[in-house]
C-alpha cells in the first residue's frame, strides 16, 4: 500500500467552531503563498519561454509569415496545404520508420546490457559509464560528422569490411537504400540513458523473487519472462514513451549527416529537418509553426496510445 | 514513497510531452520594437554601425582591417563587426531581421537577395556611386528596379582542370573556346579512365549555374520577372545529359556524386585528387588551389551547345554584394561605408580581390599589380570573357533561392534510377514553381 492511500485513512479532525475555520483556512492560504513562491521559478520559465512562444506559434500557424514582414491571416491555408505536400508525407514516412525501428531496437540493446551489467561484475561503474558515454555524445555535431566520415564510400565501415575481405564499395550515407539506417544505428548506439534507467529498475527487483524461483527450477529464461519483465514493466514503459517522444524531434543526426538537405533524395528527410527548411531556408514561418503543431498532435496521439495500451502490460506490483 | 509508480510515470510522460513543445518557441516572432539596443546614435556622438559577413580566416582578418581603417578615418563612427559562417549565418540574419535588430550593413547573397529586398527590408542604395563599374555587374543588385544590392565582387561560373590528373592520363587540356556539352562529358569520361580517377567531371548535375547556361543557350531563362522561365523540356534535356554522363562514367556513380556533395571546399573532389574536373566560381581559385597543394588549377570556360565559346551566355555573376537595412537608424552612414568599399582604393587596397573582382574598373586597375598570382589569373579571365557574356540575369525571386537544392535531389532521383529523367524533370519544375508562390 502506498502511502498516498495511507494518507487518506488518517483521521482529520473537523474544525468545531468558526474561528478554527478561519484559522484554517489562513493557515493554508500561508501555506499555499509559499508554495507558489518556490514555484516561482519555474512559473517564470513556463510562462515566458514556453507557453509564450507556444501561443505565439498557434497564432503563426493560421498566417502567412516571412519572418522579414509582419505576420498576415491566412485561416487554415498552411494546414490546406499540408495534405498536398509531398515533401512533407515523405518527411513524415521517413520519421515514422526512424520512430517504429529505432526505439524498440536502442530499448533491447539498452535491456540487454543493463542485465549483463546487473550480474554484479567486477567494475560495474566503469563499464555503466563507459556505455553511457554515447549518449552524452550521439546527438552532438561531432558525432554526427565522425558518422558520416564514417560510413562513406572509403570510410572506416568500409575499410573494416575490405580487410575482412568484402569488397564493400557501397557508400552507405549516399545510398538512398541505406542512408535512414545509418542514422538508425547512431539512434541504437545512443542507449545509455534508457540503460541507466533500466539498471536502476531492475536493482529494486528483489532477489528473493529469484531465489525462490531457481528453488522451484525455473531457468533462467523463465525468471526472466516469469519475474524480470513483469516486475520491469512500468520501468520500460517509462522508457518507450520517453523514447518515443525523442525520436520524433530527431534534428542533429539528420541535419549534419545530410548537411541540411535531408538527402540522399529525401531518404533522411527527418520532420523537424524539413520543418526547418521550411522556416529558415525558404521564409515560411507560418507553414513551419503549422508543421510544429501536427508535430505535436501525432506526439500527443502516440502517448496517448501508449497509455491506453499500457494497460493490457504493464504490471504495476504495488 | 510518496507517489506510486503509476502516478510517477504518468506525471514523468505528462512532463516530457511538455517538453516536446518547447520546440515550437523557436518559431515565434521576436518582439517588432527592437528598442534602444543597438542604437545610441545621435545621443552620445558617434554613430553606430553593426556590419555583418560570412567568410573565411582571410576574409575576417580583411574585413576587421577595413573596419579599422575606417573608423580612424572617421573617428566619429563605430563600426562593430560580426563575422559568420555562412549556413549559420542565414538563420541569424533572418532572426535579427525578425526581431527588428538587423545589422545596418549586410553581405548579401545573390540567392537571398530577392527574399529580404521584395519584402522592403532593404535600404535604397541609389546613393552608392556606380558610374565606374563594369557594365553588367550593377543590375544583379536591383530588386523591382531599386537599387538593393552594391556588386562587391566579380565572379563567373567556371570549370577548374586539375593539370596533373590531365597529365597523368597523357592528355591535352580540352580547347574550352570550342567544345560543346557531349564533348566535355566525353573528355571527362577518357580523363577518369586514362587517369583512374573517379570523377571526370564533379559535381555537374545540381550546378544551378551550370544549368542556368544550358537553358540560357537554348533561348530560355532560368527566371524571368512572371516566375519560372524554363519548361519541362529543358530539364528533361539536363538530367538526360548528366545520366549520359554517368554510364559514360565521366561524371561518378550516382552514390559518389551524392556523397561529394555534403563535402566542404577543402575536402572536395579535385582538392583530395579525386576529380580531373569540377564546377567552381573564379573568386575560389585560390583556396582550391591552396587546398590541393599550391599548384594553380587551370580555369576552363563552360561548354555550350553550338561549341562557340561566344554564344555559351554566361555572365557576371556577383559573388556577393553589400545591403543595408531598411531599419537602420544610420542609413546615411551605412550607405557612406559601402560607397566607400566600392570607390576608394584604401578599402580595395586591403581586400584585393577575396571577394571577388573588384567591379570598379579603376580600383581593378589600381590593385592589379598588388594581386597574387592567382587573383592575376582571375583577373584576366574575367577581363577575356568580356565579350563572351550575355545579359546579367534577374535576381532569383523570392523561393527561387532554392533551385540548386531541388535540381539536385530530382537530379540524384533520375541517377539512381529511381525515377526517369521525363518524371524528374517534371517534379523538379512543379517543385520549383510552387516554392516560388511564397
Amino acid at each position: 500500500m502506498s502511502a498516498i492511500s495511507e494518507l487518506s485513512h488518517i483521521h482529520v479532525e473537523k474544525p468545531k467552531t468558526a474561528e478554527e475555520r478561519q484559522q484554517r483556512r489562513k493557515e493554508a492560504g500561508r501555506d499555499n503563498k509559499a508554495g507558489y513562491l518556490f514555484l516561482l521559478p519555474w512559473l517564470i520559465g513556463l510562462v515566458l519561454i514556453t507557453l509564450g512562444p507556444m501561443l505565439a506559434s498557434l497564432y503563426l500557424s493560421f498566417t502567412n509569415y516571412s519572418l522579414i514582414q509582419a505576420p498576415e491571416w491566412t485561416g487554415l491555408d498552411n494546414y490546406a496545404r499540408m495534405l498536398d505536400d509531398p515533401r512533407l508525407h515523405k518527411s513524415l514516412v521517413v520519421t515514422f520508420i526512424y520512430v517504429i525501428v529505432g526505439v524498440p531496437l536502442q530499448l533491447i540493446v539498452a535491456l540487454a546490457i543493463a542485465l549483463l551489467l546487473n550480474e554484479g561484475m567486477k567494475g560495474l561503474a566503469f563499464y555503466r559509464s563507459i556505455f553511457y558515454l554515447p549518449s552524452m555524445l550521439g546527438s552532438s555535431v561531432a558525432i554526427a560528422v565522425l558518422w558520416r566520415q564514417m560510413f562513406e564510400v572509403d570510410g572506416l565501415v568500409n575499410q573494416v569490411l575490405r580487410l575482412f575481405g568484402i569488397p564493400a564499395t557501397t557508400s552507405w550515407i549516399a545510398d538512398p537504400q541505406w542512408a535512414l539506417w545509418t542514422i538508425i544505428l547512431l539512434h541504437v548506439w545512443t542507449f545509455g540513458s534508457p540503460m541507466v534507467i533500466f539498471l536502476a529498475g531492475l536493482r529494486q527487483i528483489p532477489g528473493m523473487y529469484y531465489e525462490a524461483a531457481s528453488v522451484d527450477g525455473a531457468s533462467r529464461w523463465a525468471q526472466f519472462r516469469k519475474i524480470t519483465l513483469p516486475l520491469l514493466s512500468p520501468i520500460i514503459f517509462f522508457n518507450l514513451v520517453l523514447q518515443i517522444i525523442n525520436a520524433f524531434q530527431t534534428f542533429t543526426q539528420a541535419f549534419v549527416v545530410s548537411n541540411g538537405t535531408g538527402g540522399p533524395a529525401d531518404e533522411t528527410l527527418f520532420y523537424t529537418l524539413y520543418l526547418y527548411q521550411r522556416g529558415f531556408v525558404q521564409f515560411q514561418m507560418g507553414y513551419a509553426a503549422a508543421m510544429a503543431w501536427l508535430l505535436v498532435v501525432i506526439i500527443a496521439v502516440f502517448t496517448a496510445i501508449n497509455f491506453f495500451l499500457s494497460k493490457y502490460w504493464v504490471f504495476y506490483g504495488d | 514513497m510518496a507517489l506510486n509508480r503509476r502516478q510517477f510515470l504518468i506525471g514523468a510522460g505528462g512532463l516530457a510531452a511538455a517538453a516536446t513543445t518547447m520546440g515550437l518557441g523557436a518559431c515565434a516572432p521576436g518582439s517588432q520594437g527592437g528598442g534602444s539596443q543597438g542604437g545610441g546614435g545621435g545621443q552620445g556622438g558617434a554613430t553606430e554601425l553593426a556590419l555583418a559577413w560570412w567568410g573565411n580566416p582571410t576574409r575576417n582578418k580583411n574585413t576587421q582591417a577595413m573596419i579599422d581603417a575606417y573608423m580612424k578615418a572617421n573617428p566619429d563612427v563605430k563600426i562593430s563587426g560580426q563575422p559568420g559562417e555562412f549556413n549559420s549565418y542565414w538563420d541569424k540574419l533572418a532572426t535579427q531581421t525578425a526581431g527588428g535588430q538587423a545589422p545596418d550593413i549586410i553581405q548579401m547573397d545573390m540567392n537571398y537577395i530577392s527574399e529580404y529586398g521584395t519584402r522592403g527590408a532593404l535600404l535604397d542604395l541609389s546613393g552608392v556611386d556606380t558610374t565606374k563599374f563594369v557594365e553588367g555587374t550593377v543590375d544583379s543588385g536591383k530588386i523591382n528596379d531599386k537599387l538593393v544590392g552594391i556588386n562587391a565582387g566579380i565572379n563567373s561560373a567556371i570549370i577548374f582542370a586539375n593539370p596533373k590528373i590531365f597529365e597523368k592520363a597523357k592528355m591535352d587540356m580540352p580547347d574550352d573556346k570550342t567544345w560543346t556539352w557531349d564533348q566535355m562529358l566525353e573528355i571527362a569520361a577518357e580523363v577518369a579512365s586514362k587517369s583512374g580517377v573517379p570523377f571526370g567531371m564533379a559535381s555537374m548535375v545540381g550546378s544551378d549555374p551550370m544549368f542556368g547556361t544550358f537553358v540560357r543557350q537554348q533561348g530560355k531563362e532560368l527566371f524571368t520577372p512572371d516566375g519560372l522561365g524554363f519548361d519541362v523540356a529543358e530539364a528533361q534535356a539536363w538530367y538526360e545529359l548528366n545520366l549520359k554522363g554517368v554510364k559514360a562514367k565521366a561524371l561518378g556513380t550516382p552514390e559518389q556524386i551524392s556523397e561529394e556533395s555534403a563535402k566542404p571546399l577543402d575536402q572536395s573532389a579535385i582538392v583530395v585528387g579525386t576529380a580531373a574536373m569540377q564546377y567552381y566560381n573564379s573568386n575560389q581559385l585560390e583556396a582550391v588551389s591552396n587546398a590541393a597543394g599550391g599548384d594553380l588549377m587551370e580555369m576552363l570556360r563552360g561548354p555550350s551547345l553550338a561549341g562557340k565559346a561566344t554564344e555559351r551566355k554566361t555572365w557576371y555573376k556577383a559573388s556577393m554584394l553589400w545591403s543595408a537595412s531598411a531599419k537602420s537608424k544610420n542609413p546615411e552612414a551605412a550607405t557612406a561605408w559601402i560607397n566607400w568599399f566600392a570607390n576608394t582604393p584604401e578599402a580595395a587596397n586591403i581586400d584585393l580581390a577575396e571577394r571577388g573582382i573588384p567591379p570598379n574598373s579603376e580600383i581593378l586597375a589600381e590593385v592589379t599589380p598588388k594581386l597574387s598570382p592567382a587573383q592575376k589569373v582571375v583577373a584576366k579571365y574575367i577581363e577575356d570573357i568580356k565579350t563572351e557574356v550575355g545579359t546579367t540575369p534577374i535576381a532569383p525571386p523570392p523561393g527561387g533561392g532554392t533551385i540548386a537544392a531541388v535540381l539536385f535531389r530530382h537530379g540524384t532521383d533520375v541517377l539512381f534510377g529511381r525515377t526517369s529523367a521525363a518524371e524528374g524533370a517534371q517534379k523538379f519544375v512543379d517543385e520549383l514553381k510552387s516554392n516560388l508562390q511564397v
